[in-house]
């Protein structure tokens, strides 16, 4: 049950009123980053309606902040900057969850956050977490509200929600390849005029109400670039590129190399122990050990499915239902023999992999148990 | 042929808007090579071209009066 007095002026707002405030208290958005840009965007999703906010951000408050960020006080410093926010939001409107993710988004945790949102907010401060974020909600088809700042300049976008055409576009369409690191001046080494992110966080709020909303035209495939010193606005339309390849399963996600410019998908691919104990941790991976039933050391049958190469054949008969598959033997030759005949039978549909060198190679781990 | 030059954030420094008369210039490739040889700076820096306000992503022919923008990355928050 909405508060009528609360949201009255949207409420009598023609082209907004009772349907589009519904909508707000039923969505839910991730907003990544309390910073500049985060400041006022949970600040107006809050006071909107927006039924739950959630913020990630791993950093505290210091002096250097507060020109900007004027969701905190002088009070504040040293205070984690989600527990503050959140603190503040509540009683700015205590009839909506707030939602605190005090970490930094990475490669293990990001689908486990933005799953749960209809929308992601990106007011990151560096591009590693912005090429993370896009590629993740790429991946998922989230719909992504891109906003960054430059000097006197910011810039504003709308990925992975389709035109009217049935077009999606991801920030990899503008930019395939990540900038160098120094290659970009960040907040802290070009400067900022506080006011900026206020006024471009204000706009990405305003975007994310627009599309959930469903009124006026989101920038959907719409570059935006404001300039603060000119007032001037200028929009750039998005199309598909041809020049980058997203992972196509979450296990390829999690294998991406940090600051990789692409995935590159091979047939098959060849993975050490680290990345397989990885794959393995987060469940993502059907393993098999295609040795002969007398070979040592004998493995964990509760982690490795043991189908011997004598037996592939008929095995493969069966349909397998894991998206991602491990295959092992002693020394990493026969894996990839069963990695290719897999391969020959599921294409790009299922992600084949080969631990590097078999057990011999890592028989460390293998015997430590 | 002749083309009028915008760009944004750090490339404004060093390439003003501008009117340019080009010749030996009519695709967007040759257009770059040619920003990239007078402003070496840009040759290091990821950037993307629009012509008339529409990103490109692959080698376009440019007509006379084509607007360019050159847009740089934004990182800050």
């Amino acid at each position: 049950m909405i508060d009528h007095e609360r949201y009255s002026r949207q409420l009598v707002l023609k082209g907004f009123g009772a349907i589009a405030q519904n909508k707000l208290i039923n969505s839910s958005i991730l907003v990544v980053g309390a910073g500049g840009l985060g400041c006022p965007i949970i600040q107006y999703l809050a006071a909107a309606g927006i039924g739950t906010i959630g913020i990630v951000d791993n950093d505290t408050i210091s002096l250097s902040n507060l020109h900007r960020q004027i969701l905190f006080t002088s009070e504040d410093l040293g205070q984690p900057k989600v527990k503050v926010a959140a603190e503040r939001l509540r009683l700015m409107n205590p009839e909506i969850s707030i939602v605190e993710h005090p970490f930094r988004l990475n490669k293990g945790n990001i689908f486990s956050v933005i799953e749960h949102y209809d929308i992601v907010i990106d007011g990151t401060d560096n591009f590693d977490s912005r090429y993370l974020i896009n590629d993740a909600c790429a991946f998922l088809q989230k719909p992504l509200i891109f906003a960054a700042v430059s000097g006197f300049e910011g810039q504003l976008a709308i990925f992975n929600v389709k035109d009217k055409n049935n077009i999606a576009t991801n920030y990899r369409d503008i930019f395939p390849i990540p900038p160098a690191p120094g290659e970009i001046q960040n907040c802290a080494e070009n400067g900022i005029l506080g006011v900026l992110p206020g006024i471009i966080g204000t706009m990405a709020a305003a975007e994310a109400i627009k599309l959930i909303a469903g009124v006026g035209q989101p920038l959907i495939n719409t570059l935006l670039h404001y300039n603060l010193l000119n007032q001037t606005q200028y929009t750039l339309n998005i199309s598909v590129g041809n020049d980058y390849v997203l992972p196509k399963s979450k296990a390829d996600f999690l294998l991406m190399e940090d600051n990789q410019s692409h995935f590159i998908a091979p047939a098959y691919e060849e993975i050490d122990l680290t990345q397989m104990l990885l794959l393995r941790k987060q469940d993502l991976a059907l393993l098999i050990d295609v040795r002969e039933k007398h070979e040592f050391p004998i493995l964990d049958q509760d982690v490795f499915l043991q189908v011997p190469m004598s037996e592939f054949n008929t095995f493969m008969q069966n349909n397998i239902d894991a998206e991602s598959i491990v295959l092992l033997c002693q020394h990493g030759i026969r894996s990839v023999a069963a990695a290719e005949l897999l391969q020959e039978k599921y294409g790009d549909k299922k992600k084949i992999y080969s631990l590097k060198g078999g057990i011999a190679k890592w028989r460390n781990h293998f015997l430590k148990r | 042929m002749k083309l009028e030059i915008i760009s944004f954030g750090k490339i404004s420094e060093f390439i003003h808007h501008q009117q340019v008369e080009i010749s030996n210039v009519t695709n967007t490739d040759q257009l770059k090579s040619y920003l990239e040889t007078s402003f070496p700076e840009l040759a290091d820096m990821k950037y993307k071209l629009a012509v008339n306000q529409n990103i490109i992503q692959s080698n376009q022919s440019l007509k006379n009066q084509d607007v360019v923008a050159i847009m740089p990355p934004f990182s800050g928050g």
